[in-house]
């Protein structure tokens, strides 16, 4: 086996790194945080014809000059971690800008591969590119690539192998005669060695010492030494592009410029944000409704009847069917049941994401946004917040003002997640009449919290003038259904994950705690119970009363949804159990049907317009009914304001802490806890005087 | 309380620009003051700094031709080849145009 070959993939954003790499690595990517936005670098492992591959994906950039910190990740890897190979690639439509990081990433000498990647729009619109010229001149290798249908990738991957069998650096920029008889004197006093030529240019432009050489060069151009340098990067680049690059007359009209004149008025655009975003809810709980209810009925009827039957078969005792369908059936089953809700949200924004009309989204906001002392850029953080706050807190690092960071990620945790949603579905719809309305109150209660806290961050720690605006809009897209569904699967797996660990565990843990000490007459005298009662003061003022509520929140500070899992399992040692005999095939057939006509219905629920999901009751009702019993529906909303604004997941205060430092975590934990209970005893009461 | 009305008004910085200034910066003509649909050609940067670093390599460069797509608030829509750039109004003041 040979040593595994290092390959970075580098260029500037919206190239479509990430979609070569997944072409390349398929599913294997290490680290799956949201696509498009690639904020942290991504690896990803592969084994092509006995070599080990392994790749780098980096944040997009356009210069190696770094400004904003996702732009620094990328630098400190090329610059500090030298990888054996780079591959840098260049959307060919437009290519002019991006040479000017190629021209950078020659300078410091490593082998490179240049990717021309959407080869195809490049032709369409009139571009042509001489692969084999560029070749020759640069002395790298040349691969035309298609990120839509992975035409090239094969190709990149036996070039990748073929430059790390004979790697040799690229063929070195000459400069201006100025330029370069400047370099090769300060090479010359130097002692350590040959240097690449990135270094060469940052000893010239620090001038200190004996280097005379940075004075002549600003007297003889006139201008300071990093505009010189900088003009020079952009003189070979140009000249480069001319070079290589021909622009026939372009006749097909471009498509993006024909929406944005639309999707980007001043006012019909705003309309059409909102209905994306009423479109966005509406699919995710029409669509996905159906299929959860599905779920439920597999796992109640199918699942749960199965194993009981193969346990009592085989003679298993008492403890064991009871453990099973309490901690296992109650609590993880439960959670499981979610999955097509967590499934839907993720696939509509990574759709929203990869079209290209996210960014579009900042630029329509911003003047919005800025009435409030708030960067339009914060907006989509913002939006993937409603997937998950954690990757939501990381995106904030485009921002490159650390006061305009640090107030979106004040704003995200409250921003509703589908960990939320799953626990305010359940209580929605058990209290109250509408449950879609009481949905979308919370999500709104989220927005005007996440608002208001902005508001006085403005006018207390964040003071100060709104910093400026530059982004760039990707062209719109049509997004490839298997990338998307690859997204999808990675955030489904990780739900799945939690459900499988953390969930289980908790699950575990509650269930052996109502059961100490053994052989108990009454649960109320567990050491559950008895946990729960400790804190039951603190949340009594705000309706929550009954042990087995705030017992179940103790471990909800790992993640929210455990509040369901951990009180799947605490009342369903409440619920009698139903004795219907159970066979196998007929159950399994009437749950193929079932799936059928779910299917139908979620189809049917999008041509219908307005809000209509969570109007159905059915599956587990014995639980329902016990839980309905310990709660009014002011106690109930009031419980679901404190779980939507109090910051109760493990995972976003540990990213908060290492983006925005350990004691801004801490503060705004201590803050998310004193508005939620405020803002829940004012509900709470004013539902009891109603 | 923002009103509605004065949302989808002027922003700020436009009134504060029509405050404080009467001809805005020694005659030159900047990229601000063009409407939505005109074309111009960069001449250069008034000032220095960072964020013209950045918009330089991101393709707004001294002789590149632009079109104004779209205003919104602040917020200026620029085309130049392929590429759209967002810049916002205290950005454009500082690019010099013809």
């Amino acid at each position: 086996m040979s040593r595994s070959i290092k390959v970075a993939l580098a260029g500037n954003p919206n190239v479509g790194k990430t979609t070569l790499l997944n072409h390349a690595a398929k599913t294997n990517l290490k680290v799956g945080n949201w696509a498009g936005v690639t904020v942290e670098k991504k690896e990803g492992f592969l084994n092509y014809k006995g070599h080990d591959i392994h790749f780098i994906d980096l944040p997009g950039i356009y210069t190696l000059e770094p400004i904003s910190e996702d732009e620094w990740i990328a630098y400190n890897f090329i610059s500090e971690e030298k990888p054996d190979i780079v591959v840098n690639v260049v959307e060919t439509t437009n290519a002019e800008r991006d040479l000017l990081l190629t021209t950078e990433l020659l300078e410091c000498g490593i082998p490179m591969i240049i990717a021309l990647n959407m080869s195809d729009e490049a032709k369409r619109i009139g571009i042509e590119v001489d692969s084999k010229q560029t070749s020759a001149l640069l002395d790298v290798r040349v691969v035309k690539t298609n990120g839509r249908n992975g035409d090239g990738v094969q190709e990149l991957l036996d070039t990748i192998i073929e430059c790390a069998d004979n790697p040799k650096p690229p063929k070195k920029i000459t400069y201006s005669v100025q330029v370069e008889s400047a370099l090769a004197a300060v090479e010359s006093l130097g002692h350590d060695g040959a240097l690449d030529k990135r270094t060469l240019l940052a000893r010239l432009a620090e001038g200190n010492g004996e280097n005379q050489e940075k004075q002549k060069l600003e007297n003889f151009f006139k201008k300071d030494i990093k505009s010189v340098i900088k003009d020079e990067r952009y003189a070979f680049a140009h000249g480069f592009y001319n070079e290589v690059f021909k622009k026939k007359k372009n006749t097909a009209r471009d498509i993006t410029d024909r929406i944005d004149k639309i999707a980007l008025h001043p006012i019909i655009g705003f309309f059409i944000f909102l209905f994306v975003i009423f479109m966005l809810f509406k699919i995710s709980f029409d669509f996905s409704t159906p299929f959860m209810n599905w779920t439920e009925g597999v796992i109640t009827n199918l699942f749960a009847p199965l194993v009981l039957s193969l346990l009592s078969n085989i003679g298993a005792g008492k403890w064991l069917p009871e453990f099973f369908s309490q901690a296992i059936v109650g609590g993880v089953g439960f959670v499981i049941t979610f999955v097509p809700l967590v499934g839907m949200i993720y696939f509509l924004l990574a759709i929203l994401e990869m079209s290209g009309y996210m960014p579009r989204i900042a630029f329509i906001m911003d003047r919005f946004m800025h009435k409030l002392g708030l960067h339009g850029k914060g907006m989509i953080p913002l939006l993937l917040g409603f997937g998950c706050n954690v990757p939501a807190v990381m995106a904030t690092r485009t921002l490159e003002n650390k006061r305009d960071k640090l107030l979106v990620m004040a704003m995200i945790p409250f921003m509703s997640c589908p960990a939320r949603l799953v626990v305010f579905s359940f209580f929605a719809v058990l209290f109250f009449a509408h449950p879609a309305v009481v949905i979308f109150g919370l999500y709104f209660l989220g927005i005007a919290i996440g608002l208001l806290t902005a508001f006085i961050l403005r006018r207390t720690a964040y003071r100060g003038r709104l910093s400026h605006f530059v982004m760039e809009l990707p062209p719109y897209r049509i997004p490839r259904l298997r990338t998307v569904l690859q997204i999808v699967w990675v955030q489904v797996k990780s739900f799945l994950y939690r459900a499988g660990t953390v969930i289980f565990a908790a699950s575990v843990v509650i269930w052996i705690l109502l059961n100490t000490p053994p052989n108990l007459k009454s649960q109320s005298d567990s050491a559950a119970a008895y946990v729960g009662k400790a804190i039951t003061p603190v949340l009594a003022p705000i309706g929550i009363k009954d042990w087995r509520i705030s017992t179940s929140l103790i471990p909800a500070f790992l993640a929210r949804e455990i509040v369901l899992s951990s009180m799947g399992t605490i009342y369903s040692v409440n619920v009698q159990k139903k004795s219907t005999k159970f066979h196998f095939i007929p159950e399994l057939e009437n749950q193929v049907k079932q799936l059928g006509e779910a299917t139908k219905s979620a189809f049917e629920s999008l041509v219908t317009p307005g809000l209509q999901s969570m109007q159905t009751e059915e599956g587990d009702q014995g639980l329902r009914n016990v839980i309905r019993s310990s709660f009014t529906p002011a106690s109930a909303l009031s419980f679901m304001i404190f779980l939507l604004l109090y910051t109760s997941c493990l995972a976003t205060v540990a990213v908060m802490a290492r983006e925005g430092g350990k004691k801004f975590a801490y503060l705004f934990l201590v803050y998310s806890f004193v508005i939620a209970w405020g803002v829940a005893f004012v509900v709470y009461h004013i539902g009891m005087l109603i | 309380m923002v009103s509605l009305r004065e949302i989808f008004s002027k922003t700020d910085d436009e009134t504060i620009a029509a405050k404080e200034t009467g001809s805005p910066s020694d005659g030159k003509k900047t990229l601000k003051e063009l409407k939505v649909g005109d074309t111009a050609q960069i001449v250069g940067f008034l000032k220095q700094n960072e964020t013209v670093q950045k918009i330089e390599a991101m393709g707004l460069r001294p002789g590149k031709k632009i079109r104004i797509t779209q205003k919104l608030g602040r917020g200026i829509l620029v085309k130049t080849n392929n590429s759209r750039i967002v810049i916002t109004s205290d950005v454009a003041k500082n690019i010099e145009v013809k």
